[in-house]
């Protein structure tokens, strides 16, 4: 890893985009922009740990965003990183605590170039739930389906990562941990809310 | 959908993020509406486990920035700290630039340098001294403590006897037990590591990750592995508990990575060294 690389927007959003880097320009990320929305969190109610909380899920929001090819560059990126950071610590304050002071105060705090992030603040929420049924489904099962679906290793690489003996147990491992992820998702009422939704 | 079923659709997915996509199985997605909603669970499912990995990927990055800048302050700068009542932290005392101080150090440094030789070389011969495989087996071995939540509401005679510390009791009782599951298992192996039998804890441990593997399951994986390794230890046998917790080390999610990264590698490598003389 790289210490301290610099990037302009565009070679950070190229960077993402290829995969290439990743972790140099997560770090960077950090440096150039983890402060000033910590900052913002924790002037508007928020704990350190919230802060970190939040800037975390926005930046696995931001790569997500940069790497499905969504990101416009409308906005700068510290821009953007703002806007969702904001958005989503406000659709938190509004979980946590309803009173419309809040919302007041969130209000005139907004930029007003700040982008529109609303349906990202959704798609985050929604990716938030999923990944905690990913948690439910116990750590080995976490583990084969990460070194597979996200490190992109192949059977053979995985057996050396795992305690089974040969690729079949492996592949067989992946299948039931597959299905049992699609079955939880399957039994959860609000993305089954969903579903109906798109089916609608 | 069928098992079979399923499999084809999985397959198929694995196969659309490779570029070799089935048509006849893209055709059945188009026609059969509970393929097409199997098809969408399963693209969740995956879409999930990419999201945890990014975002398991930027916590790591998160925390390691953390400790860099929690690491001690950068050269050309020094940081003194002032003693303060009992009842108060220690509070650093402000950062000065080092020139004037970095006079007095050199005046000092060949000293020092000297004493922290002798200091290291005495360290290191003592070390190579006191440390073998039992006297890491002694540091490392901790007693399990039976989590309750994981068995049934009545506690079995077996995990009773555990509880109790009776270890011929817990022997005996996995002995004559007809169907041995993990659980029956990994506590005769504790057992025998308690009385000292690391050959029959070897066996146990070795039995419960070999049931893991062949029914794809992972009850006491963990357990069985970190306690495998500890029973290498205890037969004085570095060499086969290395690669198990240098496996464990590097493995974040393993239950017993933060025991085994806590470990001196240092000293186990000497032991290893010792043993292969």
């Amino acid at each position: 890893m790289r210490a301290q690389e610099q990037y302009t927007d565009a070679e950070l959003i190229a960077a993402i985009s290829a995969g290439r880097e990743l972790n140099d320009a997560i770090q960077y990320i950090y440096r150039q922009y983890s402060q000033a929305t910590s900052s913002f969190i924790m002037q508007h109610g928020g704990s350190e740990q919230d802060a970190d909380d939040i800037f975390q899920e926005t930046v696995v929001a931001f790569i997500e965003v940069v790497q499905k090819g969504k990101y416009r560059g409308e906005a700068s990126v510290k821009t953007f990183l703002n806007s969702i950071a904001r958005n989503y610590w406000f659709n938190e304050i509004k979980k946590r605590d309803r009173s419309g002071l809040r919302d007041k105060q969130f209000e005139l705090s907004r930029e007003k170039n700040e982008a529109d992030v609303s349906h990202y603040i959704s798609e985050m929420e929604r990716k938030r739930q999923l990944r905690d049924l990913v948690d439910q489904l116990g750590e080995s099962c976490r583990k084969v389906l990460l070194l597979f679906y996200y490190e992109n290793l192949s059977m053979k690489e995985m057996v050396e990562h795992l305690p089974y003996d040969n690729e079949q147990v492996v592949r067989n491992k992946k299948y039931k941990c597959l299905q049992a992820l699609a079955g939880l998702i399957k039994d959860n009422p609000a993305i089954a809310r969903q579903m109906q939704e798109i089916l609608k | 959908m069928t098992p079979e079923e399923t499999r084809k659709l999985i397959d198929h997915l694995d196969e659309s993020h490779t570029g070799r996509p089935s048509p006849s199985i893209e055709q059945l997605i188009d026609q059969d509406p509970q393929a097409a909603q199997e098809w969408y669970y399963l693209n969740l499912a995956v879409d999930a486990v990419r999201n945890a990995g990014l975002h398991e990927q930027v916590g790591f990055i998160k925390e390691s920035l953390r400790k860099e800048q929690n690491a001690p302050a950068k050269p050309g700068y020094t940081e003194e700290y002032i003693a303060v009542p009992a009842n108060q932290a220690t509070r650093p005392a402000a950062k000065r630039p080092s020139g004037a101080i970095i006079r007095s150090i050199g005046k000092y440094s060949m000293r020092a340098a000297a004493v922290m030789l002798i200091i290291t070389s005495g360290t290191v011969v003592y070390k190579y001294i006191t440390v073998s495989s039992s006297s890491l087996y002694d540091r490392y071995f901790g007693s399990y403590v039976l989590n309750t939540s994981r068995g049934e509401a009545t506690e079995s005679p077996i995990v009773q006897a555990y509880d109790t510390k009776d270890w011929n009791k817990v022997l005996s009782l996995a002995g004559t037990a007809g169907a041995k599951d993990n659980q029956v298992e990994f506590l005769a192996g504790m057992a025998d590591l308690q009385l000292n039998h690391c050959s029959d804890a070897i066996t146990h441990f070795e039995q419960v990750i070999a049931a893991n593997a062949q029914a794809s399951t992972d009850f006491y994986q963990d357990e069985a592995e970190y306690y495998l390794a500890i029973s290498w230890l205890a037969c004085r046998k570095v060499n086969q508990a290395m690669p198990i917790l240098e496996k464990i080390k590097a493995d974040p999610h393993h239950q017993y990575h933060q025991k085994v990264a806590e470990m001196s590698f240092f000293d186990l490598r000497l032991a290893q060294y010792k043993e292969n003389k």
